[in-house]
């Protein structure tokens, strides 16, 4: 079957088997290899890219599904090669150990400060709930997700 | 689970693929394939089993296209929820915030964010899980679910809808339109409550009540628990005996004693029945002690 | 001691060299590599934990077209995947393939195919007729043996020995006279404790690419903490000459003690890759990743006494470990339990009774701590109860015993004995206890509402390596390369791996130090084992304070002649000039001091080497450390239980180390939050039960394999970490490990903060709500 799919605002045809995941399209088809495996149920959110803005499972998604869609996964957020206010502020807080969580995080954190540009705490810690991290505890991501709304906030950014 | 058929990286078998945009297409396609075919709404349930080979459908509707089945409009008694609407939609709605509480309060609990932008109110309830949040809110608001089939629309109550674990009284060609709810009355309070290992859990056990007083008489109530039974679970002998009844602390202490020993309860690997019926206990202390206080507080 | 201050580059904040790639979703893991012409590979895993094959018949898998290996092909030789202990510490009993499985997920056969939906297809093909065999499910059955011997015998130190029992190994050590000891104590007290068996679930599934070469050799890449004891253990499997065994280092996805050894799909790979002369890919899905490997169970009697003073006068450990189906490192672990229990607090008369037990469990393997954190769990617990006995503060009777400053110390083992030279133990006590409001904690039996608080202490070490003055039985030590490029910039070249901590990151730190050279301008390779001198292992903590001594070596050596090649070319003494790095030029500048006509930037030197045919500015070295000086660590813990559902919150966190001079504040900090995260789990929530089928209850899935979630751990208010000052002598500028200490006290330290909230201790982990909601009746019930 063929869908059109956006992936990192470049539009794109591909053939596709009806049970071909979203994640393996990203991941085997265009190499985009940043958005990760980690549980393949739904469970972990290493897979997390956002559709049409809003954030979702790749391993849960046909790529049929997604037909007509807008995908962006983490490859697409450093613009023009200069890094996001998020991918700054997790290097500068020492957000990143392994490194394979980061992705999914990048991207839901993404989704939340486009939808609230100034969350609290808690706020933060409920839209991740959803990320699992084995190495940091999250204490140095929800420092990052804090720093980079800050940072939008000072130099008046409301949404990328 | 045959652990070699298992992979979760990918979907180990073939299916056809259908993108009905009508209802009736829709009917006519379940119609046709009966249990070969598997409506696909969120994906969240069904993909997963798929990937587990619980489930082997050899065609797959997407019913994402029809228009009519997805949205949250007001209606004169209170809400319709199509079928495929998000979560994610639900939680966001401020009309489900101010007129179905219970049913905010459920939902923005569930899953990760991402499963609540993915997953459906319609897809959560027909995949039938005796722990589901959104079905034990809409039991407390006694949600009325609407079904089609070549025979037709339908409606029954959602405390008529379960089976068992993975089975509703949806018959072959049939699926789940939407739900129709009522808004909470005056003088009315709810709440909803979970227990889980984490905050990005299955329930070990989760409660929706709701409670009308009229002069702190219980003019009306509902108790619903789940992943204490096969179904999600209205426990009847609670509500008649808090019905008509002065609400009280004691009233309250020996509706939470009926609900434990009502439910049924059974060991599994997130808690042991003993512990799910000693805290049943606690949870419907609190949670009527919460919609007594709202109901209090709701004019 | 060093003045901190005086530091250019230690201790300060920087960017993670690999943490440009890792936020572009650019680092590649040995999951998202690819050959073109690579073929997709999926694993045949036994369904029973305990079976013989009669028969397999792969023809119509074959016929599929895919390329099929069964344990019947495979080398005959038995091995074990870790190669970090002596051959007469290192039993073996591993195969490729197993014709006889002892888990459920034992891999049996293995196919390849040009599509990973292909493998799957033609794996399902593959008939195999079974005798199902009674399974082990526990280590006491186990040990009775009326179902036979899981294994009849085994490979020990290159001979056959017969196993009895189903005791794969044990291990004894009496020091002074324990009855003596605790006839002298006045409290004397002995209890039993039961671990978990928990799942590393680090977020990568095990990984590994393979390319075959034209000249019979192997290229690949994998999930490992080791390049160079894969390189060792293919060479043993199949013979394969070393040199012609290349294993790339590819960015670890977490792996927390996961990939010390050689993974299990490895050989496996391996084996396909040489029978289908194509690349193959073969990457576990989390299901079987999670019957892959998992931590040690343990069970523990253990008895102390003390006298009325407080002083310990004895100590008896009793343990038997579950092992599960296979032996990765039970033996030195048996050997590491007394060293961990006998190095936290002075025991002048000991006994110690070791046991590994083969079960038909998910073979076990070291998860961070190895075993550190069971054991002091245990001991923390014991020593709470000790101090309500004897009536004193639980953090006194600490203070009286601990092993500090000038003490023997064993946490690596019998065979890995020194003394230690850094301690900041009291300092770390007595500071967290201020910051916790350790004066005003409840008492324990003074609480009547639902919700009661609690606060707890843990305290614990970790080694930094498992070095030691003489050779002993573990292997400990690393190699690196440093050269100088035309440019000024350095490479840096090691086999050592980072798992995530920012080891390497500590490495390039401590070169520029002691260099002068801007962190920038070191570049860290990313190399293969053709390119590197060995190293052992990322693991025991080591890669700071082994790594780092090994990269300080070179870099010294790298001065030396920076220095002597500007000599000439400044035309002065080399022992009179100096070099530091100077921001504005992005350089070393090597200059003599009030001269201002004598300074050469790094990289013009380098040139002028290059041109004046001096050559290339460059050190190898290896190093084996003398010691393996603990990194100390003491947990205060607030916690608060909700006695209706027995559910357990942390409230607050105070967390102290010693970790030596630090290196990357950021990252050691991140060690802590991670060590917190994972050891609150370990207490609460983690688990990997078994169902009466001999299969893992949740199936492989992480649906009921529960870690906490952000909004399951304390806020940031909530959590302070601190370090003290301490120098290690033996370390790199005074520099520890991290890592293990990080979690070990941890469940101790939430053990002791719920009996603080109920007054009930347990034995058992996790401490799960059930388990706590019975115990409170079981109390009403009793009163």
């Amino acid at each position: 079957m063929k869908v059109e799919l956006t992936i990192n605002r470049r539009k794109g045809i591909f053939e596709v088997e009806p049970n071909e995941l979203l994640i393996n399209l990203l991941r085997e088809k265009i190499r985009l290899t940043g958005t990760k495996y980690g549980c393949g149920i739904g469970m972990c959110g290493a897979c997390t890219v956002l559709l049409d803005g809003e954030p979702v499972l790749a391993c849960l998604t046909l790529a049929v599904d997604a037909d007509g869609g807008e995908v962006e996964t983490i490859e697409g957020v450093a613009r023009e090669g200069k890094l996001d206010d998020l991918q700054e502020a997790f290097l500068e807080e020492g957000a990143v150990q392994c490194g394979y969580c980061t992705p999914g995080f990048i991207m839901t954190a993404k989704a939340l400060l486009n939808e609230n540009p100034s969350p609290s705490e808690d706020e933060i810690r409920g839209y991740l709930k959803g990320n699992y991290c084995r190495c940091t505890g999250y204490v140095n991501i929800i420092k990052a997700v804090q720093r980079a709304a800050e940072k939008r906030k000072r130099i008046g950014k409301q949404e990328i | 689970m045959n652990i070699n058929k298992v992979d979760t990286h990918i979907i180990p078998f073939e299916f056809e693929y259908h993108s009905p945009e009508s209802l009736e297409e829709t009917v006519k396609l379940l119609e046709k394939y009966g249990s070969e075919a598997s409506i696909l709404a969120g994906g969240t349930d069904l993909l997963v089993n798929m990937k587990k080979r619980i489930t082997e459908p050899k065609h797959l509707v997407n019913i994402k296209k029809i228009a009519e089945l997805n949205g949250i409009v007001e209606t004169p008694e209170g809400v319709r929820i199509g079928a495929t609407t998000k979560l994610r939609s639900i939680e966001k709605s401020e009309m489900v915030r101010e007129r179905l509480p219970v049913l905010y309060e459920a939902v923005r609990l569930m899953g990760s964010i991402q499963v609540r932008n993915m997953a459906t109110i319609g897809g959560n309830l027909c995949n039938a899980s005796p722990a589901a949040d959104s079905a034990i809110a809409l039991l407390a608001l006694d949600a009325k679910t609407d079904i089609i089939g070549q025979s037709g629309l339908r409606s029954i109550f959602l405390s008529e809808f379960f089976l068992g674990p993975g089975k509703t009284v949806l018959r072959r060609g049939e699926f789940l339109t939407g739900l129709s709810i009522s808004s909470l009355p005056e003088g009315s309070g709810s709440s909803f409550l979970k227990v889980g290992r984490t905050s990005m859990d299955i329930a070990t056990i989760n409660i929706a009540t709701f409670l009308r007083l009229r002069k702190g008489v219980v003019e009306n109530c509902r108790i619903a628990l789940g992943a204490v039974a096969p179904i999600p679970l209205r426990i009847f002998r609670a509500e008649d005996y808090l019905k008509g009844k002065a609400i009280s602390k004691d009233a309250v202490e020996e509706a939470a004693q009926i609900v434990s020993e009502d439910i049924k309860p059974i060991t599994d690997l997130r808690a042991t029945a003993e512990y799910r019926r000693d805290v049943s206990k606690a949870l419907t202390r609190d949670a009527l002690t919460i919609s007594w206080e709202r109901a209090k507080g709701r004019r | 001691m060093a003045d901190h201050n005086s530091f250019h580059f230690l201790g300060k904040k920087t960017i993670r060299k690999d943490g440009l790639a890792k936020v572009l979703g650019a680092e590649k893991y040995a999951s998202d590599l690819s050959i073109p012409g690579m073929l997709y590979a999926r694993v045949l895993k036994s369904p029973f934990p305990r079976a013989r094959v009669k028969s397999i018949d792969v023809s119509k898998s074959e016929g599929m077209g895919a390329v099929v290996i069964t344990f019947i092909e495979m080398p005959r030789i038995r091995f074990c995947p870790r190669l970090v202990s002596t051959p007469e510490a290192t039993y073996k009993d591993w195969r490729v393939l197993s014709g006889n499985p002892l888990y459920v997920g034992e891999p049996i056969a293995a196919v390849a195919s040009e599509s990973e939906e292909d493998a799957q297809r033609a794996l399902e093909a593959i008939e195999v007729d079974f005798e199902v065999l009674e399974p082990y499910m526990n280590a006491l059955d186990s040990l009775k043996g009326g179902e036979g011997l899981l294994h009849e015998n085994v490979v020990f130190n290159e001979k056959e020995i017969q196993v009895e029992n189903n005791i794969a190994c044990r291990l004894e050590i009496t020091e002074g006279d324990v009855q003596k000891g605790f006839s002298e104590s006045d409290v004397v007290i002995e209890r039993e404790f039961r671990t978990n068996r928990r799942y590393h679930n680090q977020l990568e599934n095990k990984s590994v690419l393979v390319s075959p070469e034209v000249d019979g050799g192997v290229s690949l890449w994998s999930t490992s903490q080791t390049i160079h004891n894969t390189r060792l253990l293919l060479h043993e499997i199949f013979g394969i000459p070393v040199s012609k065994i290349r294993v790339h280092k590819a960015a670890l996805g977490g792996s927390f003690g996961s990939s010390i050894q050689t993974n299990t799909i490895v050989p496996i790979a391996v084996a396909l890759a040489l029978k289908a002369r194509r690349p193959i890919k073969l990457s576990y899905t989390r299901e079987e990743d999670m019957r892959d490997h998992s931590s040690y169970q343990m069970i523990f009697r253990m008895k102390l006494g003390a006298k009325k003073d407080g002083k310990l006068q004895a100590g008896e450990l009793n343990m038997i470990m579950d092992i599960g189906a296979h032996q990765v490192q039970a033996y030195p672990l048996l050997g590491c339990v007394v060293g961990w229990w006998v190095s936290l607090y002075k025991l002048p008369n000991l006994r110690y009774v070791g046991k590994a037990v083969y079960t038909n469990k998910v073979p076990s393997c070291a998860l961070r701590g190895y075993g550190n954190p069971q054991t002091t769990w245990a001991t923390e617990s014991m020593m709470d109860e000790l101090a309500e006995a004897l009536g004193m503060d639980p953090l006194d009777l600490r203070l009286k015993n601990y092993i500090g400053k000038g003490d023997l110390f064993w946490g690596q083992g019998p065979t890995v004995k020194s003394i230690i030279n850094s301690c900041g133990v009291e300092e770390i006590l007595r500071r967290g206890a201020e910051l916790i409001g350790w004066e005003n904690r409840p008492k324990p039996f003074a609480q009547r509402g639902r919700f009661r608080r609690g606060i707890g202490l843990g305290r614990g070490y970790h080694t930094s390596s498992a070095g030691s003055p003489i050779p002993g039985t573990v292997i400990d030590y690393t190699g690196a390369i440093l050269k100088v490029n035309e440019d000024g910039t350095l490479d840096y070249i090691t086999a050592m791996m980072d798992q995530g901590g920012g080891t390497l990151d500590a490495h390039a730190k401590i070169i520029s130090e002691e260099i002068g050279v801007p962190v920038d301008n070191v570049n860290v390779v990313v190399a293969d084992t053709q390119t590197t001198v060995y190293d052992v292992n990322t693991h025991a903590s080591r890669g700071v304070y082994a790594g780092g001594g090994v990269a300080l070596m070179v870099a010294r050596q790298v001065k030396a002649k920076i220095l002597e090649f500007a000599g000439r070319a400044l035309e002065a003494y080399p022992h009179a000039l100096k070099i530091r790095p100077d921001e504005e030029l992005g350089q070393a500048v090597i200059y003599a001091e009030g001269l201002t006509s004598k300074q050469i930037t790094l990289g013009e030197l380098a040139s002028m080497a290059r041109v004046k045919n001096w050559g290339t500015i460059a050190a190898v070295e290896s190093l084996r450390p003398g010691s393996c000086p603990p990194h100390f660590t003491g947990y205060f813990i607030e916690v608060e239980v909700d006695t209706e559902t027995g559910k357990v919150k942390p409230l607050k966190v105070v967390a102290g180390a010693d970790i030596g001079t630090v290196i990357n504040p950021d990252l050691a900090a991140g060690q802590i939050h991670g060590g917190f995260a994972m050891g609150w789990s370990m207490a609460i929530l983690e688990d990997t039960p078994y169902s009466e089928s001999g299969d893992l209850l949740n199936q492989g899935m992480m649906t009921d394999y529960k870690t906490p979630t952000t909004l399951d751990l304390p806020k940031l208010d909530d959590f302070k970490v601190f370090f003290v000052e301490t120098y290690e002598p033996s370390g790199p500028f005074g520099a520890k490990g991290i890592g293990e200490g990080a979690l070990n006290p941890v469940a101790g330290a939430v053990a002791n903060a719920i009996y603080n909230a109920l007054g009930i201790r347990f034995y058992v982990l996790p401490m799960t709500p059930n388990m706590i909601l019975k115990a409170l009746k079981d109390r009403e019930r009793i009163k």
